[in-house]
């Protein structure tokens, strides 16, 4: 069995964006492997520790993302492939890029997380399932292997369903499928050790960038003091109907 | 050697998985266990299931192997959350060291691998009651009898002294004989005889547990013993030479810690129509504050490299020690005065951090005991 | 052709599929080019409230939801060449377009703010870096785009009824849907709503959740929740607002006892009105509230429940 988890490296959500020449510039930024991917190799991890077999990260991006790749391997997971590229970079054109990596592996699924948390994209998943022919199950809660098949829990528009899917298949994962563990100090000595293929590519991108800036809502920031609460509440309720007139 | 102020890139996923560590484990909890002045046995499970407790044993006896620039690494991302609880790890590695420097391989086996396998800690017992700084002055007695010292005495403020697994004790032969007369025993966990008694009412650094440890006709076996006799003197010495550098490492994350919530703060509070911040009398403070971070760590950063190029470093770990404890002492202070009189109370972080580093001047050698070693250096040249 | 994915809840078109029409006529114009639309269903749909909003109304009963059975019905409704799909955003949606974009060798807008057609091709402003920065793009026909809800003005009917033509969509079985498990539904959806209540931490318990309740559908709202909620299991991952969660941009957004972690801000700091009531004065949500109350939420939100119930008499 080959488990893989396709991960990007994005800015932590906590670092400062800056935007220069209107493009968002990371260089002052924390970055980090992207958390909603950190689930997808929590499960990879989980499902060698389980099935046996081997845990495969595949990383796409710039040079720096061998980082989030040795994270990746830091954490567990065997070995990493990492697909070279620079800049941005649509869903269906990262796919694209991805998929003979992908073929070649021949992985029993693939993992990957449900949003990017720097392009804000929910569409890999679905991207790389259809580039691969295979199924694709977004925002998986729970997942166990049943023989050639798979038993999944994911999230709907509206509740959730238990569904059963052919393998090989691609899965979508998120908070609640698992909690990922901490990529341990001998796990990081022996990550060093671990082979990164690295794969050139070139894209042909479906979407542009023209620009990017930073939109901060001014807010009104008017606070009023709770020691009273019913005239507080009233005061409250008089600005949302008067002044802002959404209620 | 050129000189390269980068990390590697191990050290850089080190560093990330310290102050994940720090940020997800320590932090959320360092106010309760500051409050209920209780070691947070549960942190010291998760360090040793990520692999940061214990960490400078040896690799050939079930370690890590870090290197001292490594420790030091950890050591600031741990004690930027809580100096209280960073301060267990690192008296657990002072313990380890004495058994690093003078122990055979077997007392190395012995000691130190299960220290690995479990989560468990080491202590270093050298001052008393009556003695502190003048180390050489030692009351507590071993006396030869066949294959063990028969130990009586008592220690005091032992980090760790009552959970550890075995404390390095320091005993004199004979109290005339002074440093020459002191040996180094491990004493375990357990020994009939030997008591751990929990000081309670600390200032700061509350969730490390500090013990008196009284030796009432302890039977030590003299395999127990580290180095020769006479020696022990010696193997304390340079072990506080190595362990006074995370001291400083705890120092610079808690100079850092009050520079990032004073920095906070200064943007939030406003008076006069504006935020403090813009104000020169605040930016002035948190320029030294930057100062002292900065110098501070990169002087950590040249002892823990001079330590671990097997170079003399003992005025180094010495200035280091002193100068980053008085540089976080200090930020920890205006971090306070730039907050306030919010800065006063146990709601903000900042008065915990003056509280828990004012200890940093003054355990593993006071900082005048650090200046007289430097003073030592400077007038031998 | 322009193609809308009429999304609905087996009764009424959701109001995103009314937005997605006003962002494809517009497209159309601009393009020289007429709007069909595309209604798949599991069983029931409303063909009729549909065939009043478009010229040609594709239409195909699919049976339980797959992301491959709903590409597969789009893709067999653009078969006779497409310049643009539009659809309204939705995870599902963002699912399913992701195959039908790399299907069509397509460049995918996702999630967009305001789209435009202009020499030929067509622009979009949508949000990225965790809702903190605001991306414009552009992309070559044909593209696949999603419409960020309560971005745009809602579609009017045309005032005839369009043309409804059977698609053949391929049988894909390779999902088989086991069992749904149905979240008790309350009120209106989450992201489409205009008004949402959230609960943090500092309501202390599930049982404070029932005031919360009370105050969204006084409002006509929802109830959202922080991730700290959830993770208590006071609340269903459903609700919850955030970085991992949901995000919502509805015109009232009301924060109770929530501190304001980056991570939530991520999901909701778009909201048009932002009110926030928490007992610390330092709490960082403060920062990103339009009107806000410092004081205890058991005390206020009692009065806030009484005072829009005074308003509503």
């Amino acid at each position: 069995m080959k488990f893989v988890a396709v991960i990007r490296q994005v800015p932590d959500g906590e670092s400062r964006l800056k935007v220069q020449g209107e493009r968002v510039d990371l260089s002052g930024a924390t970055l980090i492997l992207d958390q909603m991917d950190e689930y997808a190799v929590e499960e990879a991890l989980r499902l060698k520790e389980k099935h046996g077999g081997e845990a495969i990260v595949v990383g796409f991006g710039p040079e720096r993302t061998e980082e989030a790749i040795r994270t990746a391997l830091a954490m567990g997971m065997d070995r990493g492939v990492h697909v070279v590229f620079e800049g941005h970079a649509d869903p269906v054109a990262v796919a694209e890029a991805l998929a003979p990596v992908l073929r070649e592996e021949a992985p029993t699924l693939v993992l990957t997380g449900g949003q990017q948390a720097d392009w804000d994209s929910q569409a890999l998943g679905g991207a790389l399932a259809e580039a691969l022919g295979v199924p694709v199950v977004a925002w998986t809660t729970a997942l166990e292997l049943e023989g050639e098949t798979a038993k999944a829990k994911h999230d709907l528009d509206e509740g959730a369903e238990w569904v059963r899917v052919r393998l090989p298949a691609v899965f979508t994962t998120q908070q609640g499928l698992n909690e990922p563990r901490y990529p341990t100090l001998p796990g990081i000595m022996k990550a060093k050790k671990k082979e990164i293929r690295k794969v050139q590519v070139s894209l042909s991108p479906k979407v542009e960038l023209l620009s990017e800036e930073i939109q901060e809502k001014a807010r009104l920031g008017k606070v009023l003091d709770g020691k009273d609460p019913a005239q507080a509440a009233e005061e409250l309720v008089r600005l949302l109907h008067e002044e802002a007139k959404v209620i | 050697m050129p000189i390269d102020f980068r990390l590697t890139e191990e050290q850089k996923q080190l560093q990330a998985l310290a102050r994940r560590f720090a940020k997800e484990v320590i932090l959320p909890a360092a106010a309760e266990y500051d409050e209920k002045e209780e070691v947070p046995w549960p942190i010291i499970e998760r360090l040793h299931e990520v692999g940061l407790l214990n960490a400078i044993i040896p690799e050939a006896y079930g370690g890590m192997g870090l290197k001292m620039l490594d420790e030091v690494i950890v050591g600031e991302e741990l004690a930027y959350a809580c100096m209280g609880i960073y301060t267990i790890p690192m008296a657990s590695d002072l313990g380890i060291t004495p058994v690093l420097l003078a122990g055979t391989p077997e007392q190395k086996e012995r000691f130190l691998r299960p220290l690995t396998e479990k989560p468990a800690l080491a202590a270093f017992a050298l001052s008393e009651p009556g003695n502190g700084s003048d180390a050489a002055a030692l009351k507590t007695r071993a006396v030869r009898q066949g294959d063990y010292y028969i130990l009586n005495g008592t220690k005091m403020w032992i980090s760790n002294g009552g959970e550890a697994e075995w404390v390095v004790v320091f005993a004199t032969l004979n109290p005339e004989l002074r440093h020459r007369g002191v040996v180094a025993l491990v004493v375990e966990k357990g020994t009939p005889g030997f008591k751990a008694v929990k000081l309670h009412g600390k200032m700061g650094q509350r969730a490390s547990g500090t013990y008196e440890l009284i030796f009432e006709d302890v039977k030590v076996p003299v395999a127990n013993r580290l180095g020769e006799e006479g020696e022990g003197f010696k193997i304390a010495m340079n072990t506080l030479n190595k362990t006074r550098i995370p001291v400083a490492a705890g120092s610079v994350g808690v100079a850092r810690r009050a520079l990032d919530e004073a920095k906070k703060y200064a943007k939030e509070r406003e008076a006069f129509g504006q935020p403090i911040a813009n104000f020169q009398a605040i930016q002035f403070k948190l320029a030294d504050m930057m100062i002292g971070l900065e110098t501070a760590r990169m002087y950590t950063y040249y002892a823990a490299w001079l330590a671990d190029q097997g170079l003399p470093h003992a005025h180094a770990s010495a200035i280091a020690k002193a100068y980053a404890s008085e540089v976080a002492f200090e930020a920890a202070n205006q971090a306070i005065q730039i907050h306030g009189g919010y800065g006063y109370m146990r709601e903000f972080p900042v008065e915990k951090l003056l509280r828990d580093v004012k200890l940093n001047q003054i355990y593993e050698g006071t900082n005048e005991i650090q200046r007289l070693i430097i003073a030592r250096h400077v007038l031998a040249e | 052709m322009i193609l809308v994915v009429l999304d609905h809840d087996g009764n009424r078109l959701r109001k995103g599929s009314l937005e997605a029409l006003t962002r494809a006529r517009a497209l159309a114009e601009a393009l020289g080019t007429q709007v069909a639309g595309v209604l798949l269903s599991e069983g029931q749909a409303p063909v009729e409230e549909a065939r009043g909003h478009v010229a040609t109304l594709f239409v195909a009963e699919l049976g339980p939801y797959t992301p491959e059975k709903w590409a597969a019905g789009v893709l067999a409704a653009a078969k006779d060449g497409v310049k643009a799909i539009v659809a309204p955003s939705s995870r599902q949606s963002r699912t399913y377009l992701g195959r039908v974009a790399y299907a069509l060798k397509a460049g995918l807008l996702e999630d967009t703010l305001e789209s435009w057609a202009e020499g030929g091709m067509v622009y979009a402003t949508r949000y990225a870096y965790l809702n903190r920065v605001t991306q414009k793009v552009r992309a070559a026909l044909p593209v696949v785009l999603t419409v960020k809800p309560n971005t745009t003005p809602l579609a009017q009917p045309l005032g005839s009824m369009g043309e409804v033509v059977p698609l053949s969509v391929p049988q894909v079985a390779t999902v088989e849907v086991l069992e749904r498990v149905q979240e008790e539904k309350k009120g209106v959806s989450l992201t489409e709503a205009n008004v949402v209540v959230t609960g943090g931490r500092g309501l202390g318990s599930a049982e404070a959740f029932k005031e919360v309740e009370e105050l969204a559908a006084l409002l006509g709202g929802a109830v959202g929740a922080t991730r700290a909620v959830v993770d208590a299991g006071w609340r269903p991952y459903a609700e919850q607002v955030g970085q991992t969660g949901k995000t919502v941009q509805p015109a009232l957004y009301i924060a109770l006892g929530v501190s304001g972690a980056v991570q939530h801000l991520a999901g909701m700091n778009k909201s048009k009105y932002i009110v926030a009531v928490n007992k610390d004065p330092d709490a960082p949500i403060f920062k990103h509230a339009d009107y806000g109350i410092v004081g205890d939420v058991h005390q206020v939100l009692p009065a806030l429940i009484q005072t829009v119930k005074k308003l509503k008499d």
